[in-house]
């Protein structure tokens, strides 16, 4: 800790200095350029920007960062699969926070030089098939922002430029090594893997949600990005737009404050000034949608200091909403801000403010102060002035944290809190001076509260309330506060904040306590290592959703594994930092934060080589688990992909699959890493939700393929006749969601034990039923079709006549008619029979009743059991309940079972029957033999004794008078009875209407099921 | 004509080819091979300056003849021949406007016909169905209903075009499915004639070629719908409906109440359609009777044997035989000898139920024995007469089970009175101790 804060200072010192000098250049030259040639100009010194910084920051950083990204991918797609919304929430902020990070450095370096270049190189090295179509969708983007730009950058301009300049030039410093870096593996994998992955499955789900949250920040821009984010293309042009507009402004600021705080938040300054430009190039729409979200909250929020800041929260949220697959964590942050903060804008803040804590923490002091100059040296040059001021201020606070993070956990938030003071804007962020997360965001929260108290309706606060109190924990409660972050700024966003009815609005459901352990786990081993590891994990879950930019990695991937680190850093200090390294992740992400932070440590040492060195060192140290985590990600990734979309091709590519066995053979780690990663995996499956349930079987087997350096290509998805290898007799029904999963299907000779098993078994009903539908579903993936097929179905029809189980019989006897109209054998009659007698006795439907008897053959109106159902057909249309009684004691089969369902409905015609045609008494005796009260063996008294109590019970209960005679034996007075009978109350009728899922019998359904 | 198959006197036709196919078949080869090019357009044009005259003169009559395939005219046969030889003849119909406005309708049409004559009916059916969507498109456009005339026909033919479409097709083991799309086309020709005015007339016709498709599927649960709208709809009075399609539609939805058990009801429908009946449509007659005299059977009325002979309808003779006799023997052998045809027609539940009423007569019989043997006593009738008198009758029924049969007549009020369980005796009352149905069903 210590060492690291001291290295994280010298970083700092060294880095705001670096930056200051950085950003006057880039901001001199990205002024000229900027303001004559907007577009192309701009973008060659951003390019010239991005490339120093991507030098920078890829020797030192990118190992680490790239790892740590990688990690985060995994940990975002995890919580993408499991946790659609709320889950995502709580991803997304280590996610979101991350790629939101990652994207401004990003975008700066992809506007300025080669976007694409990086995003492409380094990304395609990674993911080049992620990276294509980002690229694609960007470009036009970029085309879009260029322009947009130009016009913009005058407004704003000089100011901005300056910003600009000066970001780049920070970027290229501390920021470009990791923030670049990062951005360029962020891009790549986060939103590579998003816009890839999720554009097939998820996306979709992804996108809206992240374009809604962006709405929700920024209503008017944040629309327009939400918008885009469907359509990339399109959407990111207007996005650009109003980012031009918003560049003018958040360049300016943007530039300053986040150049200076960018490696942290200097994603997201620099997303909104070179950001959007970068992101459109080369990430395409999360980047892209991101720096708008900042630049319209910058914009709108420009005015009032506390808004401005709220917008960027905003848009941190939106980008974290990007970071979709991360969204889960970021939305964590989000509801720890959103929790402490009853204002959208708070929580915003509280996001920003706890990223920037995190940062800020981490990051030294002189990060902050570096910032805090950048920031101030932004305002003073545009006139944009407060809302620049407020942008900047939150921009350089944000890109102070991440360096600071990176760089120097705790001193930072000092730095922070100053930079927090000196800019009005900065209220917000003296939230972040908290250390913890959770202390954070509290603070965060305290200070939105402040900023913005009355700002909510007193329904949101209790809605508020009523959420937290739901939390049992603290991580839990930060889990939910970003959630509720979300929540709120997507409600300002939309403008029903003060519309919505939040007395009643429903309470999100809560995050897995899993991701919040995880959470808080990932925090815990930040912060034992440091704040910044913390919030390094949040880019590192990131990083993640980005396909790891694999073999380009190295280098880059050092230079954004420091960012990465430092923005996972944040955003698990928000709350997610601790997720990613929490479960499987967590170790790999403790691990290589330490390892980063130790490599940052030694970096900063090394002071200004330290990017690279760091990065390389931590690439070295951390590579081989990065690499493993990685590869595990980019596994998780594909099967998710392959499962999701068609996009599969590209991830499972052969170079893809060339350049992961490269890396796994360059790091002797890498195997160890990959088993651990595996375990964790499924840890992380079963506990979290992190991962989809259909996706998490899919993962695990895809990770035993990749083992074997298969790729889950060559698994023929579309096949739709599966083989079970699964070799368990036992197994639990589950209905699909999912295509089967060989692993989990068991074939035909493990079937036909279970069958066996089933039949033997001393259990009740339901667990038989279960195990039934197992194996019926089982034998139906496999389309088995025989005798074997046609016996588990009449196995279980007659478990479920015996049960009285009607609608499981009438499955089972639909599917027994096609069978057997197949050709296949089996005891065809005695179902015939049980069709037949469940017409009569319960549909009731004539045209079928006669059907079915027209269709019965001459064989089949020979057998018994035909015989007989037609026998009782006969007695229930005539209504002679002796032949029914009599029949009911001769059935063959099964077929009294279906009698039974009947006999009280018949007895009581038969009473009523009695009451009206006998005068003046009936013997009870008479009516227990006649009805089947009695036994049927004769001669035994006992047996009929009790038969006529419980005639008389009977009677007794539906309302018939009894009456003794002479001799002491009771009789039904039948004159009397004719008007007082009564069908009673069935007694065990419960209210949903199935007797069969009553508690009682769940419930020793549960305790036979354990036992 | 056959009133209740309404005006489709070629119902048969459609189902066995007639005569006059067999001897076109037979010519076609030759006739194609014979026609010559200048005959077949002359006879194409001749066919298109037909309909769209008919069109233009609002003649439903001629323009009825032009798509009525199944009537096997010779007209469209050497139609068919002409198509077959002179293969353009979409060109032609193309080349001038007067025929291009309907080559929606007469290009398809002329494809089906095609088909129809080599005996490709599938591929007829696909047509004549993509023609009558397109004809449909027309008449809904065409302000007054002066074109009904032809949609009947287009309505008839599509159903048994697709009956023999089905046919066809469940030769070749595929599924049939060409009746169900026939359904669901009527259903849009119902929809456009279902509304207000002129063309509401035509509503019922359709309903009625709908319920035979729904009858001949099993669908019968689809009928409710089409019976709700014109059963509600009391801006069309039902009697102004044409008669034949009146009688058509009461003797489907008497049959629907066969099916309920809803013997009035069903005895109301039935007669309606057996009065208005065409009296020399004598199938027609008959079919009304299947179900009538089953109907009338449950409400204790008894038909004549004269009229059972006259309509061959024998095989209820031995079930009214057995009801004035009270034989239940009787009763349970005609019920199984002809059970295959009851079960098919629906009325075996019905005539099973007639149990009761035998039960009935001959409880009566045995009264009537005891009141001559002995009129005082005659009102109490012992248990062990009745058992006697159901083994003579090779009835093989205990005492319990009997017991239980006098309790149900009485509950039923077939039988009134009580029965003394300690006595095993019926005491029956001695005013009308067997009532009779005169009309009223059985209580159920």
């Amino acid at each position: 800790m210590m060492n690291q804060g001291g290295n994280t200072q010298t970083v700092a010192s060294l880095d705001p200095n670096l930056v200051e000098n950085r950003y006057v250049v880039d901001a001199s030259q990205s002024q000229t350029s900027y303001l004559p040639t907007t577009t192309g100009s701009g973008a060659v010194s951003w390019n010239t920007h991005v490339v120093d910084n991507h030098s920078i920051e890829n020797g030192s950083l990118p190992n680490s960062t790239y790892h740590h990204e990688q990690q985060t991918e995994p940990l975002v797609r995890n919580v993408q699969e499991g946790v659609n919304a709320t889950s995502v929430a709580s991803s997304s902020n280590s996610g979101t926070t991350a790629v939101s990070q990652d994207y401004s450095g990003y975008t700066p370096y992809l506007n300025s030089s080669d976007p694409y270049s990086y995003g492409n190189t380094g990304y395609p090295g990674y993911y080049s098939s992620y990276q294509q179509q980002p690229n694609h969708s960007y470009s036009q983007p970029v085309g879009a922002y260029q322009n947009t730009g130009a016009p913009y950058q005058p407004i704003s301009s000089f100011p901005n430029s300056g910003s600009y300049p000066g970001s780049a030039s920070y970027s290229g410093t501390y920021y470009h090594p990791g923030d670049y870096q990062k951005a360029g593996s962020y891009p790549s994998s986060s939103y590579n893997n998003q816009l890839n992955s999720w554009n097939e499955g998820n996306y979709a789900n992804y996108n809206p949600h992240q374009y809604t949250n962006y709405p929700a920040d920024a209503s008017g821009t944040y629309n327009s990005g939400t918008a885009a984010a469907p359509a990339p293309s399109l959407q990111y042009q207007q996005q650009y737009n109003q980012w031009t507009d918003y560049y003018g402004s958040t360049e300016v600021s943007c530039a300053p404050g986040t150049e200076n705080m960018p490696v942290a938040t200097a994603s997201n300054q620099v997303t909104a000034p070179g950001g959007t430009v970068g992101y459109q190039t080369t990430n395409s729409q999360p980047p892209t949608t991101y720096p708008l979200p900042w630049q319209q909250d910058s914009s709108s929020l420009q005015m009032p200091v506390l808004q401005p800041t709220a917008p960027i929260n905003g848009s941190h949220d939106s980008y974290w909403k990007h970071g979709a697959p991360s969204f889960q964590n970021h939305h964590l942050s989000h509801l720890q801000s959103q929790l402490q903060k009853p204002m959208e804008s708070k929580t915003l803040y509280d996001n920003f403010q706890e990223q920037q804590k995190v940062a800020c923490p981490q990051g030294p002091n002189s990060p902050y102060p570096t910032a805090q100059q950048a920031p101030q040296n932004f305002q003073s040059p545009p006139v944009q002035t407060s809302l620049l001021d407020n942008r900047r201020a939150s921009n350089l606070q944000i890109p102070t944290n991440p360096r600071i993070a990176s760089n120097l956990a705790i001193g930072l938030q000092k730095t922070n809190k100053d930079s927090s003071a000196t800019t009005a804007a900065k209220p917000a962020y003296v939230c972040i001076s908290m250390p913890k997360p959770n202390e954070k965001v509290l603070s965060n929260d305290a200070a939105d509260s402040i900023l913005k108290p009355g700002m909510f309706p007193k329904s949101l606060r209790g809605y508020v309330e009523r959420a937290l109190g739901r939390c049992k924990d603290d991580t839990e409660m930060a889990t939910c506060q970003a959630v509720m972050k979300e929540i709120i700024t997507k409600a300002t966003a939309d403008g029903t904040l003060y519309t919505r009815d939040w007395d009643t609005e429903p309470l999100f459901p809560l995050p897995n306590g899993e991701m919040v352990n995880k959470d808080s786990l990932q925090n815990s081993t930040p912060v034992s290592a440091l704040s910044k590891y913390k919030r390094s994990p949040s880019r590192r879950t990131k990083s993640r959703w980005e396909p790891l930019p694999e073999e380009k990695s190295i280098n880059k991937s050092a230079s954004a594994s420091n960012d990465a680190v430092k923005f996972s850093g944040w955003t698990h200090s928000n709350e997610k930092d601790k997720k990613p390294f929490c479960g499987n992740m967590s170790k790999e992400n403790g691990l290589s934060n330490i390892k980063i932070l130790l490599s940052e440590q030694k970096s900063a040492n090394k002071s200004t080589q330290r990017p690279v060195k760091r990065q390389r060192v931590a690439a070295d140290g951390f590579n081989a688990l990065d690499n493993g985590d990685a590869s595990s990600d980019s596994d998780k990734e594909q099967s998710l992909t392959s499962y999701y979309s068609g996009a599969i091709a590209l991830v499972n590519s052969p170079e893809e699959r060339m350049r992961r066995e490269n890396r796994s053979k360059r790091f002797e780690k890498g195997q160890g890493n990959r088993v651990e990663t595996n375990h964790f995996r499924p840890r992380i499956a079963g506990a979290g939700n992190l991962y989809d349930r259909r996706a998490s079987a899919l993962v695990i087997s895809k990770n035993y393929e990749d083992g074997g350096s298969r790729a889950v290509e060559d698994i023929d998805w579309d096949a739709l006749t599966v083989k079970g290898t699964c070799q368990e007799i036992e197994k639990r029904y589950l209905r699909l969601t999912s295509a089967p999963d060989p692993s989990t299907v068991r074939p035909e000779e493990v079937l036909e034990k279970a069958l066996l098993m089933v039949q033997n078994s001393q259990k009740n009903y339901l667990y038989k039923c279960d195990q039934l539908k197992s194996i019926r579903q089982d034998l139906t993936v496999q389309r088995i079709r025989n005798h074997l097929t046609v016996r588990v179905y009449e196995t279980h029809a007659r478990l479920a006549i015996e049960y009285g189980d009607l609608p499981e019989y009438n499955q089972c006897q639909s599917q027994l008619k096609i069978l057997y109209a197949e050709g296949i054998e089996g005891c065809q009659l005695e179902f015939s029979a049980y069709n037949l007698l469940c017409v009569i006795l319960h549909s009731n439907n004539k045209r079928e009743l006669l059907l079915g008897m027209s269709r019965l053959s001459n064989v089949a109106k020979e057998d018994e059991a035909v015989k007989h159902a037609l026998a009782v057909r006969a007695a229930v249309t005539s209504g002679n309940y002796v032949m029914f009684f009599r029949l009911y004691k001769t059935a063959p089969n099964l077929n009294t079972y279906f009698m039974d369902l009947y006999v009280e409905k018949m007895r009581f015609k038969a009473v009523s029957c009695m009451s009206r045609s006998y005068r003046p008494m009936v013997p009870v005796s008479y009516i227990a033999q006649v009805l089947g009260f009695a036994s049927v063996n004769e001669g035994c008294d006992e047996k009929d004794t009790d038969g006529v109590e419980e005639c008389v019970e009977w009677l007794k209960a539906h309302g018939a008078s009894l009456v003794a005679d002479n001799n002491g034996d009771l009789q039904v007075d039948a004159k009397a009875s004719s008007s007082s009978l009564f069908m009673p109350e069935p007694e065990d009728a419960v209210s949903h209407g199935d007797s069969n899922l009553a508690v009682n019998d769940f419930l020793t359904r549960a305790s036979s099921s354990t036992s | 004509m056959y009133r209740i198959f309404s005006p489709n006197a070629t119902d048969q036709s459609s189902v066995v080819p007639s005569q006059s196919t067999w001897i076109f078949n037979s010519l076609r080869f030759n006739s194609m091979a014979y026609v010559s090019m200048g005959e077949a357009h002359r006879r194409i044009t001749d066919y298109l300056n037909r309909f769209s005259d008919a069109v233009f003169s609002q003649d439903a009559a001629s323009l009825k003849l032009l798509f009525s395939f199944s009537s096997n005219s010779h007209s469209l046969l050497s139609l068919a021949d002409a198509l077959n030889v002179f293969q353009d003849a979409n060109r032609l119909i193309k080349q001038s406007d007067k025929y291009s406005q309907f080559g929606e309708i007469i290009v398809p049409l002329f494809r089906s016909l095609q088909n129809y004559r080599i005996g490709n009916l599938v591929d007829a059916y696909n047509a004549f169905e993509k023609s009558s969507h397109a004809f449909l498109q027309e008449f809904r456009n065409w302000e007054s209903a002066w074109a009904l005339e032809a949609l009947y026909a287009i309505a008839y033919e599509i159903r048994v075009l697709a009956e023999r479409a089905d046919r066809e097709l469940a030769a070749n083991g595929k599924s049939p499915e060409k009746l169900k799309a026939a359904g669901s086309f009527l259903m849009k020709v119902f929809g456009v004639l279902a509304g207000k005015g002129a063309k509401r007339v035509g509503a019922l016709y359709v309903t009625c070629q709908l319920f035979k498709i729904y009858f001949k599927l099993g669908t019968v649960h689809l009928c409710r719908s089409v019976i709700r709208s014109i059963d509600t709809a009391r801006i069309f009075d039902f009697e102004e409906f044409p008669k034949r399609d009146k009688v058509t539609y009461m003797y489907y939805t008497g049959r629907l109440e066969v099916f309920n058990e809803n013997f009035p009801d069903a005895d109301k429908k039935l007669s309606y359609a057996l009065t208005h009946c065409n009296p020399r449509s004598e199938s027609n007659i008959r079919m009304i009777l299947k179900y009538l005299i089953p109907v009338k059977l449950s409400i204790g009325i008894l038909p004549k044997e004269s009229l059972l002979e006259k309509y061959n309808l024998v095989e209820y003779s031995n079930v009214v035989l057995a009801l004035k006799r009270g034989d239940l023997r009787l009763l349970r052998h005609a019920l199984q000898e002809h059970e295959d045809r009851f079960l098919r027609s629906g009325v075996y539940l019905v005539l099973e139920k007639l149990e009761l009423q035998v039960f009935q007569r001959l409880f009566k019989k045995i009264y009537i024995i005891q009141k001559q043997k002995d009129p005082s006593k005659a009102h109490q009738m012992k248990l062990e007469v009745i058992v006697k008198a159901l083994t003579w009758l090779e009835m093989d029924m205990d005492v319990d089970e009997v017991e239980c049969i006098v309790a149900i007549l009485i509950h039923k009020n077939l039988v009134k009175g009580y029965f003394a369980h300690k006595s095993k005796v019926v005491v029956l009352s001695k005013q009308d101790p067997f009532p009779k149905l005169n009309g009223r069903p059985v209580n159920s």
